[in-house]
């Protein structure tokens, strides 16, 4: 089964179609990355999902059944803006949070989750005292407190250093094993790549790739190489049948023409400088995600 | 309803819990009636009390010594007939100044010095027809005096006019002590209305009404005032802050707008309920221990309890939906006023409703649903009170009403809850309210 099916959803805001003519089918237990630039309808998509939108046209359903005007107990979600009554102790927000999705005490599981994530000393402290990072992780607890069927995240991993990050992770992870079904969005095209078994990219509304990771790059079939090279990138231009050189400094990525053969790239290549390694391989998400948005989302890309 | 009350129960307890909650139960009665009666208290036998001088400038050259004598007369009983001897107002004196006809002009100008050097506290200029007046109106008595709220004015007019009076009694020859009779006023009491006791048949007697009898009705409908004012407009900056610190939408991955809004409401009416019982029961209290609880309005506690119920309700649900459309607690303050106008157009319109509380505009301002708590709450408060159907028509519109409010506030609540950007106009907000 389905955890979440979309059927042609459209939404619009005024003169803005946020999210057009939408298809997608989330499976039961999978960990799903929403991909895209800024305001390309990934937030809005989520939002239809959890209910707080409800979509112009179009049917979602989650678990096989439709939300109207109610909020499901199975769906846990944390939003990009992130948002806590700052005044309230962290121990009190947990349990507030978790009764008034699941209807029931959950002071044990928040212990544990507060465990988890090294904040039991900060159990009885207001919310306005804790770092940036340390909010996140309360906010995340928060999502994930009673333990939910759906878990929806909303680029969950802005802001956090890599140790909280590494935390949250294997956390998501875990849920997923317990047999959560995770939803993600992200700007972070390694956490796309390592993280989720399928990958939706949205682009002015649209669905522009749906699939699992291997199934998007094959797509686009072996019409990258990866370089490294004695000297910079300068050698690199004008290389016949290359169209575009990224340098990302100790390597080179170039992406070739229809038709390019790459040993005739080698050769060439061979004649400018000493070439120190040499391979051919699929584009990764980063670059497909360039290649379709183009230069609205090179900004965020290389961010 | 479980999220509703699971809301209600986090936002009742986040202000009753606060210091300032606690201390404004305790402040906010002293600072609108206690401070009256502290400052009294505070002032009893002090500065006010000091002896002043008037001059009374007497053109009629016959009635100077009985206007200056009744005027003592009223002025003893004024400073200490109230408080069983104890002098409460200043005492004042009072010479008679022969009038000098040559220059009048002169002599006013002389006395005002006087008074602005501090040796007069004022000046009493009786023109000389006083006592024969052919005008009609008949010519009237100057009192000058640097301050134009002069307390002293208050009781200056009966005491001329009984000196006035005595002095043309004795003109006629009526001897003093007869004079003193007619001259004389009596006092007029306010009596309550005899009725008919419907179970013994008995008439009750005359009954002198009590002030306490007057003033606590008046201080129900203060109350509720008061209490609507301190539940509703914290509402209003605390949506706009939650809005601004983006509290709501991880809220509303798990509540809906209305479980949200209708928590907020429920959190407020459980604050102004638990506000009402601390100062109905301390004003019981406090009654019991003047011996006075039978003035206690008891018949009018249910009709209190039920108007303001209502009356907050319809306030914070309309509070919330334009909390939602600021951008900060700041934007949400230019609009407290507004929003308050239901409980302050009718605070402005208590004195028409006291002198009238059965005519037309009294009948009609308390049935319109917005009005109605505090002015109904007034008028049956009032002695007399009001026909017995109309506090039930006026909880009809207000029961018809208050839920078009909530419903219409949840619609807009539900957008502005995630709007951004620049604050949405009254037009837009009608859409929203209709179109949802």
């Amino acid at each position: 089964m389905d955890a979440v099916e979309i059927r042609n959803v459209t939404k619009t805001f005024g003169e803005t179609t946020a999210v057009d003519d939408l298809t997608l089918s989330v499976p039961e237990g999978a960990v799903y990355g929403f991909i895209g630039p800024n305001g390309s309808g990934k937030t809005t998509t989520m939002r239809m999902i959890v209910n707080i939108f409800y979509p112009d046209r179009g049917t979602i359903r989650v678990f096989d059944q439709q939300l109207q005007g109610t909020r499901s107990e199975q769906i846990g979600y944390l939003p990009e803006e992130r948002g806590l009554y700052r005044k309230m102790e962290v121990r009190s927000l947990l349990e507030f949070y978790g009764e008034l999705r699941g209807g029931r005490s959950v002071n044990g599981e928040v212990d544990g989750w507060l465990k988890k994530f090294d904040l039991l000393h900060c159990a009885d402290r207001k919310l306005e005292t804790l770092s940036k990072g340390m909010s996140q992780k309360v906010q995340f607890i928060a999502a994930v407190v009673p333990a939910p069927k759906l878990l929806i995240l909303d680029e969950p991993f802005s802001g956090l250093d890599p140790v909280s990050a590494d935390v949250l992770r294997d956390s998501i992870l875990e849920l997923r094993r317990h047999g959560a079904t995770v939803i993600l969005s992200t700007h972070d095209m390694h956490v796309a790549e390592n993280m989720c078994d399928r990958i939706f990219m949205i682009f002015r509304g649209k669905k522009v790739l749906d699939g699992t990771l291997e199934s998007i790059q094959n797509q686009y079939g072996n019409d990258t190489i990866r370089v490294s090279a004695n000297g910079d990138a300068a050698a690199l231009d004008g290389l016949p049948g290359v169209e575009k050189v990224r340098d990302l400094g100790q390597v080179q990525e170039l992406r070739m023409s229809n038709g390019c053969d790459p040993q005739q790239v080698l050769r060439a290549l061979v004649t400018r400088t000493r070439v120190t390694s040499f391979s051919v391989t699929r584009p990764s998400l980063h670059d497909i995600f360039v290649r379709i948005a183009g230069p609205a989302a090179e900004e965020v890309a290389v961010a | 309803m479980r999220r509703i009350l699971r809301i209600a129960r986090r936002d009742y307890l986040a202000v009753v819990r606060t210091k300032a909650f606690i201390i404004g139960l305790v402040l906010f009665p002293l600072l609108f009636g206690g401070g009256g009666i502290a400052s009294s208290f505070l002032l009893r036998g002090k500065a006010e009390n000091t002896d002043r001088r008037i001059a009374v400038l007497d053109h009629t050259g016959a009635a100077g010594p009985a206007v200056v004598a009744a005027l003592r007369q009223r002025n003893h009983d004024e400073s200490t007939g109230k408080n069983a001897g104890l002098q409460v107002t200043p005492q004042y004196e009072f010479d008679t100044v022969p009038a000098d006809g040559a220059h009048p002009e002169q002599q006013r100008l002389e006395l005002s010095d006087q008074v602005r050097r501090g040796s007069l506290h004022a000046f009493i200029e009786i023109p000389a027809e006083a006592l024969h007046p052919h005008s009609s109106p008949p010519p009237s008595v100057g009192y000058y005096t640097a301050n134009g709220a002069d307390q002293a004015l208050r009781w200056v007019a009966e005491g001329v006019n009984t000196g006035l009076r005595r002095a043309g009694l004795a003109e006629l020859g009526i001897p003093e002590d007869r004079a003193r009779d007619i001259a004389g006023t009596a006092p007029v009491e306010n009596m309550a209305l005899i009725v008919r006791d419907p179970q013994t048949g008995a008439v009750t007697q005359p009954r002198k009404r009590s002030p306490v009898e007057i003033v606590v009705p008046i201080v129900m409908v203060v109350l509720l005032f008061m209490i609507v004012m301190i539940s509703v407009a914290p509402v209003l900056s605390a949506v706009a802050d939650d809005k601004q610190q983006r509290v709501f939408e991880m809220l509303l991955g798990t509540a809906t707008p209305v479980d949200l809004m209708g928590g907020k409401v429920l959190a407020a009416v459980g604050v102004s309920l638990t506000s009402s019982v601390f100062y109905i029961i301390g004003g019981l209290l406090a009654l019991e221990a003047m011996a006075a609880f039978g003035l206690a309005p008891l018949n009018l506690i249910p009709w209190f309890f039920v108007y303001l119920v209502a009356e907050v309700t319809m306030l914070c649900a309309m509070g919330t939906a334009i909390g939602a459309t600021c951008g900060s607690p700041q934007d949400a303050q230019h609009l407290a006023m507004p929003l308050l106008l239901p409980v302050v157009i009718p605070m402005f319109l208590f004195g028409p409703i006291v002198q009238q509380p059965n005519g037309p505009m009294a009948t009609a301002v308390s049935l319109f649903p917005l009005f109605t708590p505090l002015t109904m709450m007034l008028r049956q408060s009032l002695p007399g009170g009001v026909p017995a159907w109309q506090p039930w028509a006026g909880l009809a519109g207000v029961l018809i009403v208050t839920p078009l409010l909530t419903w219409a506030a949840a619609r807009i609540f539900r957008i502005a809850i995630l709007f951004q950007g620049q604050r949405p106009n009254a037009a837009e907000l009608v859409r929203w309210a209709v179109r949802g």
